[in-house]
């Protein structure tokens, strides 16, 4: 009975979560297209529904009813598998983000945690595993293609997420020496009580904001977003690892790349803006509104990256892929090692 | 690099630079677009469109055959097979008219050479088409083309300078000048 309730709450949950991201990416897609018209004087999509807002339900139509194409000579099943293999790294490590207060809920003798599917004490170190997972479907998407597009932009995308994975791994190493957790849940619930103690600002200790930028600079990589968009570049590589791609499969590779930049902003919400907490008290509401403004201030913190996503998009061009390298080896590195070292001995002194 | 140049690459300067610039564009905003099918700028009035032939107003029509059109167009657009006027031997007229408009490159040499103005260009240019035979225009499809666009037509030109010496005298259903 007890396994039932569980496997049927979490199910839910599971649900809740996929459909509330899947939403969030229909979303994106016209809030990146109008952002960007925005800021380059355009007006973005305006012919599908009044001002263009049903741009995604047809480019969703558009893409379910496209043929799907597997080109001569490529490896049939890689081909097919490294769509999926690209998504469900993506959405899977939503699993671990607290999206709200760590309550516990008792329902009929299981304790439930409404706002967090599993909080499990390594969920850091997990999303990073499954970060990794990612790249294998862009390399194998592009490796399988039988194209030689596909193949540069594999490799672009293997040597830059691999460097750029160091580094996101580096940066965070100081947030969780200051929660000495790696439970995403002990760290959001380490920064209660005003934005002083988020840590990015960490009153009394080591400020994360070097590692912050580095986090962020190493996470637009990692998402393959403009100015690191090498593995894609469209003026280069075509579309780079997904230039065979098209129907589902192509949208599935879309999904996960927006999927990624939630997942992320979610991570840098979680790790260095308090997660749900509001940056005051007062702004918190009283304990039973927790659960309303902790949503909410989470999800206006992640829609705040992921407009800085769209603004680094509008304004900055692509780096060349030397530069991407030194940038990631010469300077973000050193700085993600020396942020750890300062982190420490701060700590040490001021524990 | 000084201490100034430094600080402006540890703090992104630049990119910031750049970040504020795009900011200002959206809080400013200012869209250039045309919404074109739905908005339509107005066109100069010698926008060189659609070509069309005309006729005068009592519905005869202009060109008198003469080929100067053909001659003077750089594409080869303009075919003309030019014959007499059944009846009237003096006078000629353009049996057969063709526009081969894919080619054409909007010029404007063949209204230019046209000697008694019979071509014209109009301000049309949504011809767009899914068969590239649709391009090519006839006589009586140059002539519609010219009646939508030209409402107001000239008069003869008989009639336009009725003191001046006019060489077409074969007509006999014009009044006379007299004697």
């Amino acid at each position: 009975m007890d396994t039932g309730i569980r496997l049927a709450l979490t199910l839910g949950q599971i649900g809740a979560v996929m459909v509330a991201v899947l939403l969030t990416v229909a979303l994106l897609t016209l809030l990146e297209r109008k952002v960007l018209g925005w800021m380059q004087d355009r007006m973005g999509p305006m012919e599908v529904g009044p001002y263009g807002i049903l741009q995604p339900v047809a480019d969703g139509l558009k893409l379910f009813f496209k043929e799907d194409i597997i080109p001569a000579g490529a490896n049939k099943f890689m081909f097919s598998l490294a769509p999926v293999l690209s998504l469900v790294p993506a959405l899977i490590g939503f699993a671990v983000i607290p999206f709200g207060p760590d309550w516990t809920v008792d329902v009929g003798g299981v304790n439930f945690k409404p706002f967090v599917i599993t909080d499990i004490n390594i969920g850091i170190l997990y999303i990073l595993a499954f970060a990794s997972i990612g790249a294998y479907g862009i390399i194998l998407g592009g490796w399988s293609s039988n194209s030689k597009y596909s193949l540069l932009g594999g490799l672009r995308s293997a040597a830059q997420l691999i460097s750029y994975e160091l580094n996101v791994g580096l940066s965070i190493v100081g947030v969780l020496l200051l929660s000495s957790s790696l439970s995403l849940v002990t760290i959001t619930n380490a920064q209660a009580g005003g934005f002083w103690n988020w840590y990015f600002f960490a009153w009394g200790s080591f400020p994360q904001a070097i590692a912050f930028v580095v986090f962020i600079i190493s996470a637009v990589a990692e998402t393959n977003r403009t100015p690191f968009d090498l593995p894609e570049a469209e003026s280069e590589l075509v579309a780079g690892f997904f230039t065979e791609y098209s129907g589902m499969r192509f949208a599935f590779f879309f999904l996960a790349e927006y999927g990624n930049m939630i997942l992320v902003s979610c991570v840098a919400t979680v790790l260095f803006f308090g997660g749900w907490h509001a940056p005051f008290e007062f702004l918190q509401g009283p304990e039973s509104l927790h659960w309303l403004t902790g949503m909410f201030w989470f999800t206006f913190k992640v829609y705040g990256f992921l407009f800085l996503f769209f603004w680094l998009r509008a304004t900055l061009p692509r780096l060349r892929y030397d530069q991407l390298m030194r940038f990631g080896w010469k300077v973000l590195l050193p700085i993600a090692l020396g942020n750890i070292v300062l982190t420490a001995i701060v700590e040490y002194i001021f524990p | 690099m000084n201490l100034k140049e430094w600080i402006k690459t540890l703090t992104f300067y630049e990119i910031l630079l750049g970040m504020k610039a795009t900011m200002s564009h959206l809080l400013h905003y200012k869209p250039i677009t045309l919404q074109y099918p739905h908005e339509k700028r107005a066109l100069p009035s010698n926008y060189r469109g659609m070509l069309a032939l005309l006729r005068y107003d009592d519905g005869t029509e202009k060109c008198v055959g003469c080929d100067l059109c053909e001659a003077a167009c750089p594409s080869r657009v303009i075919r003309v097979v030019s014959s007499e006027v059944p009846g009237e031997p003096t006078k000629r007229y353009s049996k057969e008219y063709y526009m081969d408009m894919t080619r054409c490159l909007f010029c404007g040499l063949c209204v230019k050479a046209c000697p008694v103005d019979a071509l014209g260009m109009t301000q049309e240019y949504e011809w767009a088409v899914y068969d590239k035979r649709q391009l090519q225009l006839n006589k009586q499809q140059l002539l519609a083309i010219g009646d939508r666009n030209f409402p107001v037509r000239e008069k003869r030109l008989e009639f336009q300078h009725p003191n001046v010496a006019y060489f077409n005298v074969g007509f006999k259903d014009i009044p006379q000048k007299e004697a």
